[in-house]
């Protein structure tokens, strides 16, 4: 892994590997079956139901869905940024620790900002408001030990603040948070996720909260350090645009579970599953006539109210019988690309459907790339509730 | 978390999109030992604590009520041969004071004076401090800061003293004591009021109501006043422990009632002159008023919290 | 900040001219003839006016008004009736020592609230938490008048652990050694802490919480701070409200701790405004409550001076 050292050596060192390539030898962190479950007086959320990724070092894979999908639950639960109300199944393997799932807490900490590091949402929630930019940063930095004195700190601080293009670091290190705009805040709070060069990045709607133009500046600032560094980053967005500029890889998520997976060009240029269809539908392209946008009809689906079969079904505009009866695995397409979905692989051979509609039955109806059989999903036909806030029609 | 937001609603897309992990808000590190987040759904039912002390108050206003039916003797008859007997002695539950007269007689005809002089502030302060909230709230921009800024006067002055001072004024007595506690517990509940009144003021329903030409008196009455009410209402109640302490302490300065007439107050400041010959007696209505105060202010807080309505910790 | 404290200052002229309002009022509002009760019954009409013209009551009401602000300007709060003596420096004397009591019960409510704050926020849902709830709610429902006696007879009549009265001067000539000032602070220092005790805990609980919960904290966990320092943090951010209701409990105390002071003899400020009471003596109670409420004017602007250096966001 690279460091970050100074600002001259800048965006032409590219990592050794910062090329996606997509051997797994180089998987930096591995979910299987990972499952998120948050129960409170009496009510359950399954909100994650059984995520199998890889992330690889230099490499930005996205999560793309919509509100509720799990996204985000899937990324904060990698941290395990969850109380006692949440509890997970299946396994988070940091490469050279273990399970994360299985570390105690002590452990985590260790983990929390030199391992894995997170990117908040709105940069201005992110921030403690009573103390300066500065102080923030060298926090971290002699929390992890990662400089040898105060003073190094300090140098360091400043010298992370210039590399995340703030123009003067010196102000921004004495500035207190609402004395920042949007952007710089969130330049500060990237400044202070890579601090401790850590090997995974996680970024949850880094953009989100911030104008249209700084979301540019600041999808740059990512890459470019990106691929300096070498991290790996999981990207959790709402946004297609943001997928489309940044991401490696994209995994769309739909009520808990992955739906589709793959190489992003290839994903959103030629989405397999009807859900991604539906969601590159209904964003607005240039060039294409308004009448041609659509938005995807109804809602998702609704804590305790999972339809039988695909989660996707009732919206879908193909489903047909079986889709409302088992629920799809992922299935691996040409290209290195997964999907689940029954019209993939819906074929003439009756009994051959018939005997995949038994299996999707049992408990464990996820079957990744490389699944490793983890522990035994909590997720029974019975008792699976998908989360659904505020459902929006349109993703964009 | 409200229950509307668990079902759902297919509202425009909003710019910072909510996820599963802000419907289930969970504060917290992994380990086990961390907080739960705010409940699902929150109970609508008064806790036990509060049930217990509403219990309790109920206890003193029927004492209050009743007082000629169940005080076992005159409170003022004197009986110099009897003077400060113990607790449960010849017939005296709560034992006799520096003249010989019944404690808990004292106590229960107390209720009375103590009561009214703590709860008529309340109610008279109630009424004018919604008024001056309604009219700060729905008059013009200079007529509320002219209502609010005189207001703001009053929290210049530590109210305790404020009160005595204009008791002190206006010479010892309940009524005084009274039109006292009225003055500084009116600007708390004008402040909670207008807050109130703004806050409707910006709903929607206003808007049509004054659209349809409703009149000012109409639209106050009508419409603001029924949605104010219920937390002007509540803050009130949670003021009457309060002012009762208040009430008694103006009693125990000697700005309330004349003795002998048997008041909280007055009682404990009479019988403080007993702390080493007869400490329990000289207890008893010290202990009351802080029973009572504590369970008027429990039965208020929970009906605060039933209905999640602040006002300012005076 | 030198803007901000200047624009402090200048919404405390207007406070202040309120107060001096008010207290004009209630001098104003005292019923009975003023003149009448100086002559006496045998006082001659002529004397009559003379005296009227005299005391200025022959004036418009705002020109009384302005003359006594000028005279209140000059530290001239009248005399008293009963001592014969000037009504301020009499009272001012009384006003330390109900500094020193009101400080001592502040600290010890200061630091007793956020203890109890802490624990009620943090320790959630267990018996620690229900507690120390609990016990804020019956301390901000407790009259110093009972907590004073009650500590009277269990700690101090009979077995003597403390004095229960009998306390000088804590400053000037004839003040008493530290060690016995302490001793007497003690009971009346907690009877009157117990008040602003509970209220602190209630609001540090609140906003402890209400801390806890911010995004902030998911965001230091994610870097790897141990649970105490988030704490830390979430407790920092607390302290900007917990000082402005902190620092209103002290004017409170000031001009509150009359009843502790005559529960326990203490010879403050409120003290002296009791005995006046019995002796109708005005002037002294009036200057009593002007004094108190400079002072809770002052301690208000310390307060709102200490808010802007803890909270860079208000520093305008």
């Amino acid at each position: 892994m690279t460091t970050l050292t100074t600002t001259s050596d800048a965006d032409t060192d590219a990592s050794p590997d910062s090329s996606p390539t997509d051997g797994d030898n180089t998987t930096t962190l591995r979910l299987r079956d990972l499952h998120t479950t948050f129960s409170s007086r009496g009510l359950t959320v399954h909100a994650v139901r059984g995520v199998d990724l890889d992330l690889h070092p230099g490499e930005i894979t996205v999560l793309l869905g919509e509100s509720g999908s799990g996204k985000s639950v899937t990324a904060k639960s990698i941290m395990r940024l969850y109380g006692a109300n949440a509890s997970f199944a299946g396994t988070v393997v940091l490469d050279g620790r273990g399970d994360l799932l299985a570390a105690g807490p002590k452990e985590m900490l260790s983990v929390r900002g030199p391992e894995i590091a997170l990117i908040p949402q709105d940069p201005s929630a992110a921030l403690d408001p009573l103390r300066r930019i500065g102080a923030q940063i060298v926090e971290v930095l002699r929390q992890h030990k990662a400089v040898p004195s105060r003073a190094a700190a300090k140098a360091r601080a400043l010298e992370l603040l210039g590399q995340v293009g703030i123009p003067d670091p010196a102000r921004v290190y004495r500035s207190f948070p609402h004395e920042l705009s949007g952007g710089m805040r969130q330049r500060a709070v990237i400044a202070i996720a890579v601090s401790c060069d850590p090997r995974v990045l996680i970024a949850d709607e880094p953009t989100t909260a911030l104008d249209v133009t700084v979301q540019a500046q600041i999808l740059a600032l990512f890459r470019s350090l990106i691929d300096r560094m070498g991290s790996a980053v999981l990207l959790v967005t709402h946004d297609v645009g943001v997928a489309e500029e940044v991401g490696d890889r994209i995994g769309v998520m739909y009520a808990g579970r992955i739906v589709e997976y793959g190489p992003a060009a290839e994903v959103l240029g030629d989405p397999r599953h009807p859900y991604t269809r539906a969601l590159l539908d209904s964003i607005p392209t240039p060039g294409v006539e308004r009448g041609q946008l659509r938005s995807i009809t109804g809602q998702p689906p609704v804590s305790g109210e999972l339809p039988p079969g695909c989660a996707f079904a009732p919206r879908c505009p193909e489903a047909h019988d079986r889709c409302r009866a088992a629920d799809p695995v992922l299935v691996d397409l040409p290209g290195r690309r997964l999907a689940a979905c029954h019209l993939l692989t819906d074929d003439p051979d009756d009994t051959d459907t018939d005997t995949d509609t038994d299996s999707t039955a049992g408990p464990d109806s996820t079957a990744g790339p490389d699944s490793t059989g983890g522990p035994d999903s909590t997720a029974t036909e019975t008792s699976v509730e998908t989360p659904a806030p505020a459902g929006e029609e349109s993703a964009a | 978390m409200t229950a509307t937001q668990l079902v759902g609603d297919d509202t425009a897309p909003t710019p910072t999109e909510p996820t599963a992990a802000d419907v289930i808000p969970a504060p917290g590190d992994g380990s086990p030992s961390e907080a739960t987040p705010k409940p699902a759904l929150k109970r609508r039912r008064l806790g036990w604590p509060a049930r217990i002390a509403g219990g309790v108050c109920v206890t003193f206003l029927l004492a209050a009520l009743l007082a000629p039916l169940i005080a076992p003797y005159d409170p003022l008859a004197d009986d110099r041969s009897n003077r400060l007997q113990p607790f449960f002695s010849g017939g005296h539950l709560l034992g006799t004071d520096g003249q010989g007269r019944d404690v808990l007689s004292r106590v229960i005809w107390g209720a009375r004076p103590s009561i009214l002089t703590g709860l008529i502030p309340v109610f008279v302060a109630g009424i004018i401090g919604t008024l001056l909230g309604l009219v700060a709230g729905l008059g013009s921009h200079r007529l509320n800061t002219v209502i609010m800024r005189t207001l703001d006067v009053f929290y210049a002055f530590p109210a305790v003293l404020l009160a005595i001072a204009i008791a002190a004024a206006l010479g010892s007595g309940t009524s005084n004591a009274i039109i006292a506690l009225s003055v500084i517990l009116i600007p708390p509940i004008a402040r909670l009021a207008e807050s109130e009144v703004a806050r409707i003021r910006s709903a929607a329903f206003m808007e049509a109501a004054r659209v349809s030409g409703a009149g000012w008196w109409s639209i106050a009455l009508r419409h603001v006043l029924p949605n104010a009410a219920p937390a002007i209402v509540v803050y009130c109640t949670a003021l009457v422990g309060l002012s009762i302490v208040y009430a008694a302490g103006l009693g125990f300065l000697g700005l309330g009632v004349a003795p002998p007439t048997a008041e909280w107050g007055l009682m404990v400041n009479d019988l403080r002159q007993f702390t080493f010959s007869s400490p329990g007696i000289s207890l008893v209505p010290a202990v009351v008023i802080l029973i009572a105060s504590v369970a008027f202010n429990v039965f208020g807080d929970g009906l605060r919290d039933l209905l999640d309505v602040k006002g300012d910790g005076r | 900040m030198i803007r901000f404290l200047l624009r402090r200052l200048g919404l405390a002229v207007p406070t202040l001219l309120g107060v001096s309002l008010v207290i004009f009022v209630t001098i104003r509002i005292v019923p009975g003839d003023p003149v009448a009760s100086l002559l006496g019954p045998t006082g001659s009409p002529e004397a009559r006016v003379e005296l009227t013209h005299k005391l200025g009551l022959d004036q418009p009401i705002p020109v009384q008004y302005v003359t006594w602000l000028g005279r209140v300007g000059q530290g001239d709060l009248g005399r008293s009736i009963a001592k014969q003596t000037d009504a301020l420096p009499y009272v001012w004397e009384a006003f330390r020592n109900t500094i020193t009591l009101s400080l001592f019960a502040a600290a010890v409510a200061i630091v007793g609230g956020i203890a109890l704050g802490v624990i009620a926020a943090t320790r959630r849902g267990k018996v620690a938490s229900a507690i120390s709830s609990g016990v804020s709610l019956f301390a901000v429902s407790a009259p110093q008048y009972s907590v004073g006696l009650i500590l009277i007879v269990y700690l101090a009549a009979g077995r003597g652990w403390f004095p229960t009265g009998g306390m000088r001067n804590t400053t000037g000539a004839d003040a008493g050694t530290v060690a016995d000032l302490i001793r007497h602070l003690w009971l009346p220092g907690l009877s009157a802490a117990l008040v602003p005790l509970g209220i602190i805990a209630r609001m540090v609980r609140s906003s402890m919480l209400d801390a806890l919960s911010a995004d902030f904290v998911e965001a230091l966990r994610s870097r790897g701070l141990p649970e105490w320092k988030i704490r830390w943090h979430a407790f920092h951010n607390t302290l900007p409200s917990v000082l402005t209701i902190a620092g209103l409990q002290v004017g409170y105390l000031l001009g509150g701790v009359i009843f502790v002071e005559v529960v326990f003899s203490w010879p403050g400020l409120g003290l002296v405004v009791f005995q006046s009471i019995s002796q109708r003596d005005l002037p002294v109670i009036q200057a009593g409550v002007l004094v108190s409420a400079l002072a809770f004017v002052v301690i208000n602007l310390i307060v709102d001076t200490l808010h802007g250096l803890l909270d860079p966001r208000i520093r305008r």
